[in-house]
């Protein structure tokens, strides 16, 4: 015999009605604000996942390719505009010194040659992962000459706390200076 | 069950309503903002949509062609298993025949008594990586370059496996980290220099990388030199010339002593 259900004297369900709207309404206005804060840094910002995805054999860069010893430092493209190319490796970058011309549109092309590495240009927005296998490609310009510490900021081993290199900014003139026949620089001493 | 669950107006809007979320995201993060980048490999809509997947592209192809060096670096690729397995490694006893025409200098069983490197029980990677590079010519030695020459890839392979099968000599106390000289132990941070011990041994090693502990004074000192002038240049993408040119004079006799056990 069922028991005779008594009377709900306060309401109970749409009790229960409200405070689930309220949370529903709550859940959905919390997730269109996150996508919504996506849009808007993905739009004015350029904040994406960081490239392309381009992969790249470590065990050989030092062999044959763009990240061979010879063509890493800031390269000359004929439109004018910089390609710095960066190899981190246990447990310096290189090159040591990067210099660059400010006001000039610049590409830089990083890898790995052992572990995970990172990079950050202090006083920049540019950080980025420095993967072996993988190439990290973004475009930056730096408006005004000036210097800039690089540090690995993801730990890569014993000797992580010594991995930096230098980047320094120069007018456009003084870097023309720097540029050898081969459209390559670096400060390296 | 779908007729009751269809007629359930909470059932009907949370899942239809992340569903409607869902396929919006995927327009978000798949066309709208890969589209918003400023670079010909984004534009369009396959293009997009892969760019934002992951699938693998060359990105700069258009770039210019490298600068090849005009002298003789490193070649050689290490890998974890370069000397591993059944085919690559070495064999000890041909290693030891070969040996003989190494004794002179490096002594009756690995020791050197002269101011050529010990090899005794030294890592098999990095001998084989030198020789390699003593054949290439990226090192170069006037006395190394003629013994190399006319040896095949097998010949190294071996000669590496005799030398690293050999017992190391016994360190002697001074060889503890806690005594180590701080270049060695913790290097110089703030100057570039990562600890010597990160990649030679006692901390960490590193592959292809030799272990220098009991190596005479003057090989230590005037490699480390020759690393630091940039004149010696087989290392693996600079790797030692970026450490060794930031080193004072000072540091680099202290790790010498260190290395050579103090004497």
């Amino acid at each position: 015999m069922a028991r005779a259900v008594p009377a709900d004297p306060h309401d109970g369900e749409a009790l229960a009605k409200r405070i689930e709207n309220r949370w529903a309404l709550t859940m959905v206005g919390l997730v269109a604000l996150l996508v919504a804060m996506v849009i808007f840094t993905g739009l004015h910002w350029a904040t994406m996942p960081p490239s392309r995805v381009e992969t790249i054999n470590p065990s050989t860069l030092h062999v044959a390719g763009e990240f061979v010893e010879s063509n890493l430092g800031s390269a000359v493209e004929a439109d004018g505009s910089i390609t710095v190319r960066i190899v981190g490796q246990q447990y310096s970058f290189t090159p040591q010194c990067i210099v660059v011309p400010s006001r000039t549109p610049v590409t830089f092309r990083v890898t790995s040659a052992d572990v995970i590495h990172g990079m950050l240009i202090t006083g920049t927005n540019i950080n980025s992962m420095v993967s072996p296998g993988y190439i990290s490609t973004f475009k930056t310009r730096f408006e005004r000459p000036g210097d800039h510490l690089m540090p690995c900021h993801e730990f890569c081993g014993t000797g992580h706390e010594g991995m930096w290199a230098n980047v320094k900014v120069v007018e456009p003139d003084a870097f023309a200076r720097l540029v050898g026949p081969t459209r390559r620089a670096s400060c390296d001493l | 069950m779908s007729g009751p669950l269809l007629r359930n107006r909470w059932f009907v809007g949370s899942v239809g309503g992340t569903f409607l979320l869902l396929v919006f995201s995927v327009f978000v993060g798949f066309v709208w903002l890969p589209s918003a980048q400023d670079d010909s490999l984004f534009k369009g809509l396959l293009n997009s949509i892969c760019s934002a997947a992951g699938v693998p592209r060359s990105w700069l192809g258009e770039a210019s062609a490298p600068v090849t060096s005009p002298v003789k670096v490193s070649e050689v690729v290490m890998t974890p298993t370069t000397l591993d397995g059944p085919a690559s490694s070495g064999a000890v006893g041909r290693g030891g025949t070969l040996a003989l025409r190494c004794t002179m200098c490096h002594g009756l069983r690995g020791v050197s008594n002269s101011q050529t490197p010990t090899l005794a029980g030294q890592y098999a990677s990095s001998i084989y990586k030198e020789l390699r590079d003593f054949q290439s010519g990226a090192r170069v030695s006037a006395v190394m370059a003629p013994f190399v020459a006319d040896l095949h890839d097998q010949d190294l392979r071996d000669l590496s496996a005799y030398y690293a099968s050999l017992p190391r000599q016994q360190s002697p106390a001074t060889q503890d980290l806690q005594s180590a000289p701080d270049v060695v132990a913790t290097g110089a941070p703030m100057r570039n220099i990562p600890p010597c011990g990160s990649c030679h041994g006692r901390l960490t090693a590193k592959l292809g990388v030799p272990w220098l502990e009991l190596q005479p004074r003057d090989y230590l000192k005037t490699q480390l030199e020759a690393f630091a002038r940039g004149t010696r240049r087989n290392d693996t993408s600079a790797q030692m010339r970026n450490i060794a040119r930031n080193m004072t004079t000072e540091e680099i006799d202290a790790s010498v002593s260190y290395y050579t056990g103090g004497q």
